[in-house]
């Protein structure tokens, strides 16, 4: 697995971006960078050079899932992995989530173990398509 | 109802007048005294009657206006103090997670440093013991050790104050939960007040129970809370069960 590729971490609450940050750190992903709702990371993405976004849902501005459907939407951004962190737990979400192409779907509170393991999985099949 | 008694106040009055007009016919002075003491006696009691019908409807509508002005605080001063409670709460918060955050990360890269020098040091020593050590790497293995253990003291030091710090970056859970109590004090009387005015106002509170929208559901509405969100069902409880019901659709 490549410990260098890029990851936007999108959330509208510091604490949580710094969270998931020194967590990716531990896990040995140092090249991050943060946006605080779906309007600010959208243009970042479209910028280039991400290969994984982890994002919220509930944002003002811009909510993760609209964030969602507009990488899929997005003809560059299309294939980029999606890994969903959300206090968000109603089932027709996590429905909508799924049929709108999210790569992984992480509830909060979560542990570092979850997110490792929700990575790998993502991962494997970056590995498996390519 | 009213109507029934005031037709059989007039029915006594008319028999009343009419016994009268025969005493005093009659010239029976002292029965005709009698009686029109009685008929003073129906005339007030109807009165007191009215009175009091008066009296409650004042009363009534006095508390009604008591409860307005209950209802003006709210809204012009005890909401917005609310929210600047509340604002608090969220900044208290954001600052004890910051405070904590800092420490931890500030104590990380001390483990790494005693992680990986323990490590080389723990291969050294195997050399060492093994008798594959020349006199001088020995001399400079001695040294190394020396700095480590003074090190160590002092990382030790750092972590215990870091993890102290982190102990009292929660000082804030008895300060926001005083504050918060206070809201919810606030947010009680908001309802018995606002349940007192739908009385008044004659309505019968609304059924709730109508289904939100595919739109309201989409609609991130933060973490659930147990005992108020999770009624609804539909909810999942936990990552277990959001990695079933994404595997039940093929993920």
């Amino acid at each position: 697995m490549d410990k260098n590729i890029k990851i936007l971490v999108v959330d509208d609450f510091s604490t949580m971006r710094r969270i998931i940050k020194n967590l990716l750190r531990d896990l040995g992903f140092n090249n991050t960078a943060e946006a605080d709702d779906g309007l600010t990371a959208l243009p970042m993405l479209q910028a280039g050079g991400f290969d994984l976004l982890i994002t919220d849902w509930n944002m003002p501005g811009m909510q993760g899932i609209d964030l969602l459907k507009k990488v899929r939407a997005d003809a560059k951004l299309s294939q980029m992995p999606v890994l969903m962190v959300t206090a968000e737990q109603k089932k027709e979400q996590i429905i909508e989530a799924a049929q709108a192409g999210v790569n992984g779907y992480i509830v909060k509170p979560f542990t570092a173990q979850t997110l490792k393991e929700k990575l790998d999985k993502i991962f494997e099949r970056m590995q498996a398509s390519s | 109802m009213a109507k029934d008694k005031n037709a059989v106040l007039n029915e006594e009055f008319v028999q009343r007048v009419r016994e009268l007009s025969q005493h005093v016919e009659g010239g029976n002075t002292e029965e005709a005294d009698r009686i029109l003491d009685q008929i003073a006696k129906l005339r007030e009691s109807s009165l007191f009657q009215e009175l009091g019908k008066l009296t409650r409807e004042f009363h009534e509508a006095l508390n009604s206006f008591r409860l307005d002005a209950r209802l003006a605080s709210f809204a012009e001063k005890e909401f917005p103090d609310a929210r600047e409670r509340l604002r608090h709460v969220v900044n208290m918060t954001a600052k004890s997670a910051d405070r904590s955050l800092t420490a931890a990360e500030e104590s990380m890269p001390i483990c790494d440093g005693i992680e990986s020098e323990a490590a080389e040091l723990k291969q050294l020593w195997g050399r060492f013991a093994r008798r594959e050590m020349s006199a001088g790497e020995f001399r400079q293995l001695s040294g190394r050790l020396g700095n480590f253990f003074d090190s160590l003291a002092g990382d030790a030091t750092t972590l215990r104050g870091n993890l102290n710090e982190v102990m009292m970056a929660q000082d804030f859970q008895d300060l926001t939960g005083q504050i918060i109590e206070r809201v919810i004090t606030l947010v009680d009387d908001m309802e018995g007040n606002l349940v007192d005015l739908i009385r008044i106002s004659g309505q019968n509170l609304r059924q709730s129970g109508e289904a939100p929208s595919h739109e309201e559901l989409l609609k991130g509405a933060g973490p659930v809370v147990p005992g108020v969100d999770d009624a609804a069902a539909n909810i999942v409880s936990g990552q277990d069960e959001v990695d079933d019901l994404l595997s039940s659709l093929g993920f």
